[in-house]
């Protein structure tokens, strides 16, 4: 299976951390991929509320760019894969909007027929590679540590229907637990955590950030753990004034799913990009290794008989 | 059919012209979109009594009203509507003839122009040159932000260069056609 890798404007940005523990883990997987060529911006939650045409034509020129080299794009990023699977599917629906959207691509030599084939990370980990490869490379196991699932939003949606179930997706469950982790209830994982909101509109995002918040402390879980970068961003950056507006205190830190599987997989913290997580996540390795202390006892305990 | 009822009096608004979904005309007010929306609680109109405001020709009334610029754009109203309505899109819609109106929240307007024309410059999105932009007009809100800017520079993980992307003057003519094709505000 050939992959080319879509990173989005996030991922080499402030969601560093992402990026390089997607990278490390991806290779201790064995996948292998090439960057997609200049690529562009998706256009982000913004280009929609400017112009129509641009949320459309912006991401179709990175499909259209993968059509090129006829392999499965493949991105980390769930808004960069929402806005992509977006044009996608209308340009698919809408003859007409996809000559309008190839008249705008035009302009930077592309075109896009439709061949292209979008893959979520997510997607690539659990039905390509395989949970069972999965279980295989984790050398330390997540024993104990009690996780909450966040699926995110329009991007759980978008995301989750092309091989999971849309309102109740569980596919992030699986994996979580294959890692040995015990995941929590927490009814708001698919809810939105506000987006830009958490800048553009501070009382509303501190409130929505407050919410996913609240119900991971409620669920008792240590972390968070989400597989969207501007989740990622939100749920870290705004612990404080998630708190104000819930009239508590957060320090709860929140991981990007790579990072969590890295540590599984026995990876060095710097590899992940862990140092770069603004909750620094200390207390969750004291726990991992506790709770890995505790199973290897039990292990000698039942031992051979 | 989105076009006529946006734009009456033929103002160039570049508004949606080919939605995929049902338009608004479909809504039968069942109000799962506002009890599906995030944000609903901060709007002067929910998504239900925007769709109702558009059946009724009041869309100037539902742009003014800014309650488009809370749409986070997460799409559950949109999955969810038993009609088929695209509902995201037409918060979209009204975003956008918000902005062109100049009717938006000054903060959340100027949020959105910085991004796009950061976009346009570069063909990707440059933190360093957006938050100049964004931030340079209202200082108070540099203020809140400056200990999250300081941490997240301690972790390395603001990028001072700007992005290198080969085709950027090819993305400003393609800004430029989308402009020419849908019209200039």
């Amino acid at each position: 299976m050939s992959y080319v890798y879509y990173p989005g404007c996030s991922l080499s940005g402030t969601a560093r951390e992402c990026e390089e523990s997607i990278q490390a883990v991806m290779r201790t997987l064995g996948v292998t991929w090439t960057e997609l060529e200049d690529w562009n911006c998706c256009g982000a939650a913004v280009s929609t509320g400017v112009s129509y045409l641009l949320s459309l034509a912006l991401p179709a020129r990175n499909l259209a760019l993968s059509e090129r080299v006829e392999s499965d794009l493949v991105t980390g990023c769930s808004r960069c894969y929402m806005n992509l699977i977006r044009a996608q599917h209308y340009m698919q629906h809408n003859a007409n909007l996809k000559d309008n959207v190839n008249a705008v691509l035009a302009e930077s030599g592309v075109q896009y027929s439709g061949k292209a084939r979008l893959r979520h990370l997510l997607d690539v980990v659990i039905n390509d590679v395989g949970l069972d490869v999965v279980a295989e490379r984790v050398t330390r196991p997540l024993a104990g540590l009690r996780v909450a699932a966040y699926y995110g939003c329009c991007q759980g949606l978008w995301t989750y229907a092309q091989f999971d179930s849309v309102e109740d997706p569980t596919c992030f469950d699986r994996l979580l637990a294959t890692l040995g982790a015990e995941v929590v209830y927490f009814p708001l994982k698919t809810s939105c955590c506000g987006g830009t909101l958490s800048m553009s509109k501070r009382e509303v995002g501190s409130k929505l950030i407050g919410d996913l918040l609240l119900a991971a402390v409620a669920a008792d879980a240590d972390c968070i753990i989400t597989a969207c970068p501007l989740c990622m961003f939100n749920l870290n950056s705004f612990q404080n004034e998630a708190g104000r507006a819930k009239g508590t205190k957060f320090h709860i830190p929140v991981l990007f799913v790579t990072q969590l599987m890295g540590l599984a997989f026995g990876l060095p913290p710097k590899t992940l990009g862990l140092h770069r997580n603004v909750v620094p996540p200390d207390p969750l390795y004291k726990k991992i290794a506790a709770g890995a202390a505790v199973s290897s006892a039990e292990a000698v305990a039942s031992g051979p008989k | 059919m989105v076009v006529q009822a946006l734009a009456p009096r033929g103002e160039p608004v570049a508004i949606m012209k080919d939605p995929l979904g049902n338009s608004f005309d479909f809504c039968y007010q069942c109000g799962l979109c506002t009890a599906s929306c995030r944000t609903a609680f901060a709007m002067k109109y929910t998504p239900r009594q925007v769709m109702n405001l558009l059946q009724l020709g009041c869309e100037d009334e539902a742009a003014a009203s800014g309650s488009g610029m809370l749409c986070t754009a997460c799409y559950t109203c949109t999955f969810r509507c038993p009609r088929g309505v695209a509902v995201t899109d037409m918060m979209a819609a009204i975003q956008r003839l918000n902005l062109h109106r100049k009717h938006a929240d000054r903060d959340i307007r100027r949020f959105y122009l910085s991004f796009m024309r950061t976009v346009e410059r570069h063909g990707r999105f440059h933190e360093v040159e957006f938050l100049a932009r964004y931030f340079i007009p209202n200082p108070i809100l540099l203020i809140e932000e400056i200990r999250l800017g300081l941490s997240l520079m301690t972790k390395g993980k603001v990028n001072l260069n700007p992005p290198k992307m080969k085709s950027r003057k090819a993305m400003a003519a393609m800004f430029r056609k989308a402009e020419e094709i849908e019209g200039r505000p």
